[in-house]
């Protein structure tokens, strides 16, 4: 037996080398992305392509992501949050998780696309739309919904799929955009996302997860940003996209740099990249549907178009992260349950 | 010579300490540090948490739905099985056929728990190709409990199958036979006979399906919706999103406790279950005559039907993997795949490496476990064979939970590594081999090995060049039970993944999750692929090992 423990100690040494050959190179930079993969992942290989710097990337959904980063405040493992709405960055800013930065960008973004301290920098802006099923819409002679009362109608009862605000950065961001619409008002809004949770059929883990039933019709509609929901459409589903006339919100998507970071210069290298006009004129290249946050770089037509007329407004990422916590927790305990 | 023998075996006393500090520290800790995030508040011990779950009307809806779904899942899985397991030792149906079915049944198995989750959606509600295209239906959903229940039915029944197959066929039909000859007549026999000598195997089938039911978040997190919230998905989401350690402790103490009832129950039944072969060897079939051709008729249609339900799944999946946007644009596209083997092929390579580790390990710790237990006198044994179930009986959310929580921060930080998804692998899924290896010594006479003692040996030397030959076959068991988890399992898993350590399934649930749905198809086939082509080396390997007389063994550990 004691042959067989030497071999069993011998796997667990091979393991603990596999393990530190894969952590321990030097052009490495580590980034937890909120972007889905679908757009992440050709904007980090272009980076990847462009600098030598080998990027690791896990994707999580933003409320995931911020959670990792806060447990693993003491002994960070990424470099880098890559993505995700305002709000997230709002509370990280909050929480000291960052280390701020300012890249060339940063004197020509506009002062909402910036943290005033270079918490946080903003890599594009995305903002929320209605998405309905077209057929649905056909079926039950609706218009695609043009208020948010809209969305109160009957005919959508437990037919509309959105994000869980645990997990989700869209989520929060369409919250924040209800509060925004009742003048901050809290009980008006919460009022109004408790009658929403009627017609609410499913809240998912991801932001775009409930695109896929909208586009096959399972679902009658939802919130999204317009990001997933062109997306939606571009595959070849019949939907329709809308937006209410008290206006909805926009998330400027944001970029920072991990306190304690290992990887302090890649990770410099990827937000000067990645707030510059390098890897923002991209998107439209990749048919990624985010509005460009540097000056420099023009929406893409047909997004222009679809935004032409929309009253959108910005989320403000001071008030949004101060607040986020209790925000999602009263959704939790108030919304969440339903009647 | 045995129990005196412990002073005198250095190698036998540092075995012990070895396996007693690992099940200490990847068992026992884990779980007090859950309890005490669960029931200590603020430095006192408190019942305010739990009491504040138990007074929450949203958690006791989820704990009331939990064990509504659970029970469901056991009563119609077991139903299930058993149709299957009667179908295969009592119809008197063609070899071929049986092979067919047990093929089919194989499939929920090596694939990951919430594949047909996805089919699910496709078909059924407002535009499903079932409810609408088919039946024309309108006013369905996709979501809620009967979809929930029809996709965990179709993942776990083949588990009651595999339970009552061999429950079935070690009934002596002489028995039955004695039966008619006394003149009682079919019916009679099956209800006074047949079914009472199988209710021990009815009760573990169902008990396993309530506990695998309870273990499932990521079904439910698909299509439960919120009219039908369960525990296990609150906990993960409140674990995930809120990383509220404190929140999801107690969470997964509320499912804990269901959970240890039912493996105290099923620790009863198993017992009993040894009884069941009255005569011990299955006399020579006369014939059975317990079915006549229309319930023959009857089992085989029901047979087929779940079989082509089962296929009919599967090949949806398929069919998504191989188009560009399913319902949306059929055209034929190898895009998926491409995607899985270049964007994913670190998930691929973090799971066949953690894999690769986790197997020799979990088949040596399955093989040491069940020879003491098996073989050797020592105080404790009984203690060491519980302790070593632990982590197998809980649903593995609880696992996955507590080992988050005892391992994020020092003393023994070890999340973000590859190690603690090894360590859980290995001691959540070596009771199999332990088993096995049990089952297999148990067929083998002990005075082989004290023939070899007694000429000199030692106990390294007699477990080296004796024991290790006759339970080689356990040692592969364990081996491919850890694989197949390795590539389907995802409830503990989830939790332990880091930015350098992912695994495949945990990608396909967040490709899921996402919009990705042609990847996460295109990864599922993979999936069902490999862990299909080792299950077959691996039984091949098994059938050739088996040693003539003994039982024959699973690697699917039921």
């Amino acid at each position: 037996m004691t042959r067989a423990f030497r071999r069993t100690i011998g796997a667990i040494a091979l393991g603990g080398a596999l393990l530190a050959a894969t952590t321990a190179s030097s052009a490495e930079l580590n980034a937890y992305s909120i972007w889905p993969e679908n757009w992440a992942r050709p904007m980090l290989v272009e980076f990847q392509n462009q600098t030598g710097i080998k990027v690791n990337f896990l994707r999580f959904s933003s409320g995931e992501a911020l959670a990792r980063i806060i447990a693993e405040k003491n002994n960070p493992r990424v470099d880098v949050l890559f993505g995700g709405p305002v709000e997230t960055f709002g509370a990280g800013a909050k929480e000291g998780v960052f280390e701020a930065y300012k890249p060339p960008a940063f004197a020509v973004l506009a002062p909402r696309f910036k943290h005033a301290d270079g918490q946080w920098v903003a890599i594009a802006d995305d903002p929320l739309v209605f998405m309905t099923n077209a057929k649905f819409l056909a079926d039950n002679k609706l218009q695609p919904p043009q208020s948010w009362a809209d969305l109160l109608h009957p005919a959508y009862k437990n037919g509309l799929q959105m994000a869980d605000a645990r997990t989700s950065g869209t989520a929060v961001t369409r919250i924040f955009s209800v509060l925004e619409v009742n003048g901050r008002d809290e009980t008006k809004a919460f009022d109004y996302l408790k009658r929403l949770r009627g017609n609410v059929q499913l809240y998912t883990k991801s932001g775009g997860g409930g695109t896929l039933p909208v586009g096959l019709g399972q679902a009658a509609g939802g919130i999204f940003f317009i990001v997933d929901a062109l997306d939606t459409k571009a595959k070849g589903y019949d939907v329709a996209i809308s937006f209410p006339k008290e206006g909805i919100g926009t998330a400027a998507e944001g970029i920072a740099m991990i306190k304690g970071a290992k990887n302090p210069d890649s990770a410099k290298k990827l937000i000067d990249w990645a707030s510059s006009p390098a890897m923002q004129s991209l998107f439209a290249l990749h048919k990624i549907n985010f509005v460009p946050a540097h000056p420099e770089v023009k929406t893409e037509p047909s997004l222009a178009a679809v935004l032409k007329d929309a009253k959108i407004f910005p989320i403000d990422d001071a008030y949004a992260g101060a607040n986020r916590k209790r925000i999602v927790e009263r959704w939790v305990a108030e919304v969440l349950p339903g009647n | 010579m045995r129990r005196a023998a412990l002073g005198r075996d250095p190698t036998l006393v540092a075995t012990l300490v070895v396996l007693w500090s690992l099940l200490a520290l990847f068992v026992v800790y884990p779980m007090v540090v859950l309890l005490g995030r669960a029931f200590v508040d603020e430095g006192a011990p408190s019942l305010g948490p739990l009491l504040s779950v138990v007074g929450d009307p949203h958690h006791r809806k989820a704990f009331v739905n939990s064990l509504l779904l659970a029970m469901l899942v056991g009563v119609f899985g077991t139903l299930l099985g058993l149709l299957f397991a009667f179908a295969a030792t009592r119809a008197s149906l063609p070899r071929s056929w049986l092979s067919a079915f047990d093929a089919i049944t194989l499939l929920p198995l090596i694939s990951p728990p919430f594949t047909t989750s996805i089919a699910i959606i496709f078909s059924f509600g407002p535009r499903g190709l079932i409810t609408h295209d088919l039946l024309g239906l309108t006013g369905t959903s996709a979501y809620g409990l009967p979809t929930t229940l029809l996709s965990e039915t179709l993942t776990y029944f083949p588990i009651a199958y595999l339970t009552l197959k061999p429950v079935l066929a070690s009934i002596d039909p002489n028995v039955e036979d004695m039966a008619y000859s006394l003149g009682a007549s079919r019916r009679r026999v099956f209800w006074t006979v047949t079914l009472p000598l199988a209710v021990p195997g009815l009760a573990n089938a169902f008990l396993l399906l309530f506990a695998a039911s309870l273990a499932d978040f990521a079904t439910p997190l698909i299509l439960a919706g919120n009219a039908f919230p369960v525990l296990p998905t609150q906990a993960f989401l409140q674990i995930t999103g809120l990383f509220d350690f404190k929140g999801g402790a107690v969470l997964s103490f509320a499912l804990l406790v269901p959970a240890a009832v039912v493996y105290l129950l099923q620790r009863h039944w198993v017992a009993r279950s040894h009884y069941v072969t009255v005569t011990g060897k299955v006399g020579p079939q006369s014939g059975y005559k317990g079915t006549t051709p229309l319930v023959r008729g009857l089992i085989v249609v029901g047979c087929v039907l779940v079989a082509l339900v089962v296929l009919y799944f599967y090949a949806l999946l398929l069919f998504a993997s191989l188009v560009k946007a399913f319902g949306a644009d059929n055209a034929f596209t190898l895009a998926h795949y491409y995607a899985i083997f270049s964007e994913g092929w670190r998930a691929i390579r973090d799971t066949l490496i953690i894999a690769a580790i986790g197997m020799p390990l979990g088949g040596l710790f399955g093989v040491v476990v069940g020879t003491l237990i098996a073989r050797r006198d020592f105080p404790g044994r009984d203690a060491l064979e519980i302790v070593t179930m632990i982590n197998y009986a809980l649903p593995g959310t609880i696992v996955g939970i507590a080992y988050l929580i005892a391992f994020n921060d020092p003393p023994i930080a070890l999340t973000g590594g590859a190690a603690i998804i090894v360590a859980c692998y290995v001691f959540r899924y070596s009771p199999t081999g332990i088993r096995a290896t049990v089952a297999q010594l148990q067929q083998i006479d002990p005075s082989i090995e004290e023939a070899s003692q007694s000429l000199g040996a030692r106990s390294g030397e007699t477990f080296r060049r004796v024991t290790l030959p006759l339970v080689l076959p356990a040692f592969f068991a364990g081996l491919g039970v850890v694989f197949i988890r390795s590539m389907t399992a995802i409830s503990a898993t989830i939790f332990l993944v880091s930015i350098s350590w992912t695994l495949i399934t945990v990608r396909i649930l967040e490709n899921m999750t996402e919009l990705s749905l042609g990847p996460a198809a295109a990864f599922s086939v993979f999936v069902v692929l490999a862990v299909f082509a080792v299950t077959a080396g691996v039984s091949t390997l098994l059938r050739r090992l088996k040693a003539p007389g003994t039982a024959p063994i699973s690697v699917f550990g039921t």
